[in-house]
């Protein structure tokens, strides 16, 4: 009895030192098998119990599977430590550089231009107003872009407006504004109307940093029965506030344009010295003048046939190209129609 | 018109500093604004001049010690209108003068510490050559510039919009701020004088477009420099001053807004002046030394056969006022705004009296005004003699009287000013009230505003002087819209395309709607629509196509060295019967750029005719759409290289290779790809293209790579209609495409090539045996075999 209780020590002993040996789960496994099957000494111990008195098997049996459950024990925790290498030397092994500049990605990032961006901007918000979107066309003749329009010939307005022909007649021409898309839509339809017109406009100009002989433009035109100027206000503060996202200060100024009266220019407090008064772009006035609008003339109503009595109505036109200059603080309008990708792609 | 602060307080008196003017004048209406060039003093203060000494290098150089009171400065001047203990401004190192920070310099071996400024330097004179400006002697040293600028004069520039040919003089100016500030104006006082009537003319107007002549004939003049204070005026007006009578006709002018004219009467040949319509082929030698062929459309002061002058717009040279001068004609006058302005835009002369004139600056009652206030100057200034004067009327005055409609007010503004300030607003504009009742006001328009003329007019005056910002906000109306609702300004194609191409790295490009004829013909292409007045090249013509202007901006971005350059552009074109939108790409280079663990750099490939199909391809609908090759003619492309796109059997665009013959030109490397379509007539929506969901197999797919050697003359779409034959009677094969493309003589014989083709079978309902595959992929090469006479590659 003596030499088994003897052997079970040396047995653990023995086990202890295969298993703080072994490096790998694989031999684990064979030492768990070797010292906790069947077929290990230990089960042999307890299966030759039975040529003992009962009185003495139960110290034997008691101390051989205390040993089973103390080896256990240390595999378990020796199969955890190798576990725990494991994963450790995969870290060390694979360790990279995560840094930004090695994320370099070899195809380029394209980009819209902002002048598309700044109209569909402008129409997303219109459009949520309840307005429709109208596209005249770009070839106009003189009764759209101007007789209409209260603009008769010889008129010094037509002065601001340099035109571009295309036929020896001066008939036929390029629309100066795209409120020449106006006429044909009252032409068209009747009221209640409330429309816009993005598109291109021309102006026969010498270019510079602020004039391109080819821009945007995005007129708006609400006719009905109670259209009143605090309508035109309102619907035109909400958009400056919508665009720019900020409760930019607005003020009208009365203005002249033929086909409204009373018409206004509206400026926005200085988005670059906020309204300090020190900076060229606003030339130190603390504003930026943004768009044109006022009440549509009687004289346009009645070259459609509206019923001056019953209607009233609003307009509005916006330069798309000088609204995303302000947006962008962009500060040459050709750089529009240059079409440098390093321009390009800031957007 | 530029006009002069100090100036205008002659005219209307105000205690408004030129800062809340400025607020003030656009707050109507007038958008007014600082002619200086400098209005950043900051750095520029009041000095005392202690000391001058000669520049011991530089004759016309002084060197002048300063001081503010804290400090001296040395400052080397080169203005010889300084005295020593006179009050200047002087620019410290680190202000901005004319635009250019002041910095220590060494003039001739010597340090100056600053600048002593001119008006002009401080953007106070648009004139150059009046010296430093020297301070009133009681301003304390060491003040900021800008405190003391109240006590000098201010120069604004007013943009007075073309409806208000009043307000392009000093009176009518006035008479807006009065408006506004509840004050009426001064007038110059005038003194009529009798004439002595020892010489006359016979003054006859014939033209219908001359509406009134005052002539007044003056001897006894010293023709002389004027005085300063007058030239003063004028400079500031940016108007040159010529000699006395010259200078006071256009004093007056500034004044009043009448233009007036004197002709020397020594040159007549009659004592006869008829106001007339000119005769065809008659000329005039203008006082700028032009000739100009006259027709019955223009107004003329003749004498005998002599064209004195072109009314109301240019003088004769032979009748102007010179230094021998000693009489003069004078003339005050209204001509029909409309013929003016034909003939000036005809001649292309625009005059200070022309703009007046065609703006209808000129007021009925201003006339003889502005006739006696010129005669008193002369009088006054040359010590002239009044000798004869006529005032002759083809036309009677008509007064405006408007019946302006209360309720209208409220309904056009949205908003209700009270009649007490409306009657306010309407007594300072100078409108008088006849009758007013609860409903109605009948107003009396005075004889200077001929713009208004009906109700609308009188409210938009009411708005204006009540103030646009005293019109408060309301709550948005808001409306459902009815028509074109759907409509959006890019339709859903071209949207999805734009997202597309730009995950792809595409840049969207906007070019103007013109071209240049020369780079039309480098493409072959015509024009339809030419400018018949351009003021450059680059608007010769109306873009039949976007490629001229996508090729240029290709070849601008080469210049710039980037070697990857992929385009799109969406707008208008313009062919002989309409307008159309045009989606344009346009692709060359490489595809991708080196990336570090790419170390081969072959790896780099450039846009090649499959790969830009590929991506056209891949940005159309995937229904009805259908790239085919068939003999397009566009003489831009490459002739073998170049495809049409068709959408329900209609050709809705092309995309090739560009003829190499046309970029070999521009010396590019390489090929450049170009694809453009007319997004208007494809049929395609978001919203109305339903998509359904099919099921799908779970089972995993069997997959089977076949090459096969074909002729090279067959199409590979042959050999895709035979795949997606089966595809679609059978019920196992489900997708294919194409891996690799080989030919080679020797391994597979002449004119053969071989297609490597991967095919995927799945089954829906069940995991798929090999043998059912096989006997499927023997199907599909029996049938290349018996079809095409396509065999299995044996290698």
């Amino acid at each position: 009895m003596k030499n088994d209780i003897i052997e079970i020590e040396q047995i653990i002993s023995e086990a202890y030192t295969k298993i703080e040996n072994s490096q790998n789960i694989t031999l684990l496994n064979k030492i768990s098998s070797e010292y906790l099957g069947k077929k290990s000494k230990l089960s042999k111990i307890i299966r030759a119990l039975v040529k003992y008195p009962i009185d003495q098997r139960k110290e034997i049996a008691l101390t051989a599977n205390q040993a089973k459950n103390h080896i256990k024990n240390v595999i378990i925790s020796k199969r955890q430590e190798i576990l725990l290498n494991n994963v450790n030397n995969k870290y060390n092994t694979k360790q990279i550089d995560c840094s930004t500049t090695s994320l370099y990605f070899p195809f380029s990032r394209g980009s819209f231009h902002p002048i598309i961006s700044t109209m569909e901007d402008i129409i997303t918000i219109f459009k949520l107003l309840g307005f429709s979107i109208f596209e005249g066309n770009d070839i106009e003749n003189d009764w759209y872009n101007f007789e209409a329009l209260n603009i008769p010939q010889y008129h010094p307005a037509r002065d601001i407006q340099d035109t571009f022909y295309i036929d020896e007649m001066k008939t036929k021409l390029l629309r100066t504004h795209t409120s020449a898309a106006q006429i044909h839509v009252m032409e068209e339809q009747s009221p209640p109307i409330q429309i816009i017109v993005p598109g291109r406009v021309y102006r026969n100009e010498t270019q510079n940093t602020s004039h391109s002989s080819t821009f945007h433009q995005i007129e708006g035109l609400v006719v009905n029965k109670y259209v009143t100027f605090v309508d035109l206000k309102t619907i035109i503060k909400y958009f400056v506030h919508k665009f720019f996202e900020r409760d930019l200060k607005i003020r009208f100024r009365p203005s002249y344009f033929q086909f409204t009266e009373p018409s206004a220019e509206v400026d926005i407090q200085c988005y670059f010295c906020d309204n300090t008064k020190c900076c060229s772009v606003c030339s130190n006035s603390g504003w930026i003048e943004i768009l044109g609008c006022g009440m549509v003339h009687p004289n346009v109503f009645k070259s459609v046939n509206y019923d001056t009595y019953k209607y009233k109505g609003y307009a509005f036109g916006i330069g798309i190209e000088r609204i995303a200059m302000i947006k962008y603080q962009i500060d040459d309008i050709r750089l529009f129609y240059a079409n440098d990708l390093a321009f390009l792609q800031q957007f | 018109m530029k006009i002069s602060y100090n100036f205008l307080k002659k005219f209307i008196d105000f205690n408004i500093n030129p800062d809340k003017l400025v607020a003030l004048m656009s707050s109507i209406g007038l958008e007014a604004t600082f002619m200086s060039i400098n209005n950043n003093y900051t750095n520029i203060v009041t000095a005392e001049i202690v000391n001058i000494s000669k520049h011991p290098n530089a004759d016309r150089l002084s060197l002048c010690k300063l001081s503010d009171g804290l400090k001296d400065y040395s400052i080397i001047c080169g203005a010889n209108n300084i005295k020593i203990g006179q009050i200047v401004p002087l620019a410290k190192i680190g202000a901005i003068v004319n635009k250019m920070k002041v910095k220590p310099i060494v003039i001739r071996g010597i340090l100056s510490e600053g600048m002593i400024c001119s008006k002009y330097e401080l953007g106070l004179d648009v004139n150059k050559s009046h010296g430093i400006l020297i301070l009133d002697a009681s301003t304390k040293i060491g003040l900021d510039f800008s405190n003391v600028i109240d006590n000098n004069d201010f120069l604004l520039n007013i943009e007075i919009p073309s409806n208000r040919g009043d307000c392009l003089n000093y009176i009518g100016l006035a008479r807006e701020i009065g408006a506004k500030l509840h004050k009426s104006i001064k007038y110059p006082n005038i003194k009529m004088i009798k004439p002595k009537h020892n010489m006359s003319l016979n003054i006859c107007i014939q033209s219908k477009l001359c509406y009134r002549y005052i002539g007044t004939v003056l001897s006894g003049i010293k023709i002389s420099r004027s005085p300063e204070w007058l030239i003063e005026i004028l400079n500031k007006s940016d108007i040159r001053s010529i000699n006395n009578i010259v200078d006071i006709t256009n004093y007056v002018m500034l004044e009043t807004g009448q233009p007036l004219h004197a002709f020397d009467i020594n040159s007549f040949k009659s004592s006869n002046i008829i106001i007339r319509n000119a005769i065809a082929n008659e000329t005039i030698l203008t006082i700028e030394n032009k000739q100009h062929v006259l027709d019955a459309n223009d107004i003329v002061l003749s004498s005998n056969k002599d064209i004195l002058s072109i009314a109301g717009i240019i003088g004769g040279k032979d009748s102007s006022v010179t230094e021998k001068t000693s009489s003069i004609l004078l003339e005050s006058a209204m001509f029909d705004a409309i013929s003016i302005r034909k003939t000036s835009k005809k001649f292309n002369i625009t005059s200070q009296a022309s703009y007046r004139f065609e703006r209808n600056g000129t007021d009925w009652n201003m006339i003889d005004f502005a006739s006696w206030r010129a005669i008193n100057l002369i009088i006054q200034i040359t010590g002239a003699k009044i000798e004869s004067q006529v005032d002759i009327k083809r036309k009677k005055f008509r007064q405006t009287k408007i019946l302006l409609n209360l309720k209208k007010i409220d309904s056009v503004l949205g908003y209700h000013i009270n009649k007490h300030d409306i009657l306010q607003i309407l007594k300072y504009l100078g409108i008088k009230i006849l009758l007013t009742n609860s409903v109605t006001i009948t107003c009396i328009i005075p004889s200077w505003r001929s713009d208004i003329t009906e109700n609308i007019d009188l409210i938009e005056e009411i708005a204006r002087i009540h103030g646009y910002d005293n019109i408060p906000y309301a709550m948005i109306k808001r409306k459902p819209n009815h028509i074109n609702a759907n409509k959006s300004f890019l339709p859903d194609i071209v949207k999805d395309m734009r997202i597309t191409l730009k995950c792809l790295g595409f840049h969207e490009v906007l070019n103007s709607s013109f071209a240049e004829i020369a780079d039309l013909n480098k493409f072959h292409l015509d024009y339809f629509y030419k400018i018949i007045n351009p003021i450059s090249k680059e608007n010769e013509v109306l873009r039949p196509s976007l490629l001229p202007s996508m090729y240029n901006n290709l070849l601008s971005n080469i210049s710039h060295g980037i070697d990857s350059i992929s385009l799109f552009e969406y707008g208008k074109t313009f062919n002989k019967y309409s307008e159309n939108k045009k989606f344009a790409i346009i692709m060359y280079g490489k595809i991708w750029n080196e990336w570090w663990k790419w170390n081969d750099l072959n790896i780099l490939p450039k846009y090649d005719f499959y790969f830009c199909g590929g991506i056209i391809k891949h940005i159309l609908p995937l229904k009805d759409i259908d790239i085919v090759k068939n003999n397009i003619h566009k003489s831009y492309y490459h002739p073998d290289q170049v495809v049409s796109i068709f959408h329900h059997n209609k050709v809705v665009g092309h995309f090739g290779t560009l003829d190499p013959s046309i970029t070999q030109h521009d010396h590019i490397q390489g090929d450049i790809f170009y694809c453009e379509i007319n997004t208007d007539l494809i049929e395609y929506s978001t919203k109305t293209q339903i998509l359904r969901y099919k099921q799908y197999s779970k089972f995993p797919f069997v997959k089977r790579d076949i090459s096969i050697v074909a002729n090279k003359s067959l199409k590979f779409f042959e050999i895709e209609n035979v795949i997606n034959d089966i595809i679609q009677t059978g019920n196992i094969l489900k997708q294919y495409s194409i891996f690799s493309v080989y030919s080679n003589n020797k391994l597979l014989g002449n004119n053969k090539i071989s297609y490597s083709i991967r095919l995927l079978y799945q089954n829906k309902n069940r995991t798929l045996t090999n043998k059912e595959v096989d006997e499927d992929v023997h199907n599909l090469l029996q049938k290349l075999d018996n079809n095409l006479g396509i065999k299995l590659r044996q290698s």
